[in-house]
């Protein structure tokens, strides 16, 4: 798996990376002339200035916007940054933290919170972050793909005697509730996630006893 | 910070010419340029006490614009300026000189102290 698509997934990262950047200059830019605006208003009376209070409130929802438009491109230039070094170490619980970000809009559509649990470690790993990236991301939807509508997933990554976990949990109603570990690993994207955690030198398991899947890390 | 000089690089026009402005409207005195060529000649000529520097510029990138300011006028203090993803860039830059660096999009007030922080570091 890791060669020519190793490239790949480089050539997509630092692309999307570029684009990062150029986003986050027209942010600056917007966020300047703004701050300009601001500037001016400060210092213009108010009967000079009839609307003033409007344009305040307006141009605070810019910055609001401005700054969602700065955390998204962060997030997103992260996510392409994964892809420079592979494999590399990194923090399970900086890369379930940054993934819960990441997918937190996926989520949000079929109402579902999606969270990361208390935090322990740091649990460093020498892995290759795009496949963990994608492991993590392939569990969230397993889930999302068994929800109707509503409920919280969390995210714990953890030390189980020698290996390294990240336990995915799901606390809601799913079409088959009933039963499911079953409706875990005979749904579409398992054969999938277990593809890639076999890539990764892991292995994935349905969690029977809280409703999830665990993702095994052997340590390195 | 009255009368303060400041040169301002960066090859984003509007983002330097509005951020001019705006510390202009602080009493700053501050000129803005796009290019690290015409930067390093106006430091030659008229050089301000503090210049703020973008890290990721085509032609003369900043962490060459300031190898070449200090050892032009190592008395001027250098303030970067650098995208998110690019602290490494940042990090190298203060260890080649600069008085520190600020991730864009910038808070002018915390452009402002920093400046009067390296005013205040100057001998």
């Amino acid at each position: 798996m890791f060669g020519h698509k190793d490239k790949e997934v480089a050539f997509f990262g630092k692309i999307t990376a570029g684009i990062t950047h150029e986003i986050n200059n027209v942010l600056a830019i917007i966020k300047e002339s703004s701050g300009l605006l601001e500037d001016i208003l400060a210092v213009t009376g108010e009967d000079t200035f009839p609307h003033k209070e409007k344009f305040k409130k307006a141009l605070k929802r810019i910055l609001g916007q401005i700054q969602r438009g700065v955390a998204i491109t962060n997030n997103l230039n992260w996510f392409a940054h994964s892809s420079d070094h592979s494999p590399t170490s990194v923090d399970l619980n900086e890369v379930t933290e940054q993934m819960v970000l990441l997918a937190s809009r996926f989520a949000r559509l079929k109402n579902v919170g999606l969270e990361t649990g208390p935090k322990d470690g740091p649990f460093i790993i020498k892995t290759h972050p795009v496949a963990l990236q994608m492991a993590l991301f392939i569990s969230i939807e397993i889930f999302l793909d068994l929800i109707t509508s509503g409920g919280k997933i969390t995210l714990f990554p953890r030390k189980i005697q020698n290996n390294y976990v990240v336990g995915i949990h799901f606390e809601g109603m799913t079409a088959d509730d009933a039963n499911l570990p079953q409706a875990i690993i005979t749904s579409d994207r398992w054969a999938f996630l277990q593809e890639t955690m076999a890539c990764l030198g892991g292995s994935a398991q349905a969690d029977e006893s809280a409703s999830g899947i665990l993702l095994y890390f052997t340590e390195t | 910070m009255q009368n303060l000089k400041v040169l301002l690089v960066d090859d984003e026009e509007e983002f330097v010419t509005t951020l001019a402005e705006r510390l202009e409207l602080r009493g700053i005195q501050a000129r803005s340029v796009t290019d690290g060529e015409i930067a390093l000649q106006m430091i030659e000529t008229n050089p301000p006490r503090v210049v703020i520097l973008d890290v990721m510029m085509p032609g003369l990138g900043g962490l060459e614009v300031l190898k070449r300011i200090k050892a032009q006028k190592p008395q001027i203090h250098v303030i970067l300026l650098t995208g998110r993803g690019s602290t490494k860039e940042g990090i190298e830059g203060m260890q080649r000189g600069a008085f520190d660096y600020l991730m864009k999009p910038i808070n002018i007030e915390e452009l402002i102290k920093k400046m009067q922080e390296a005013i205040k570091s100057q001998p």
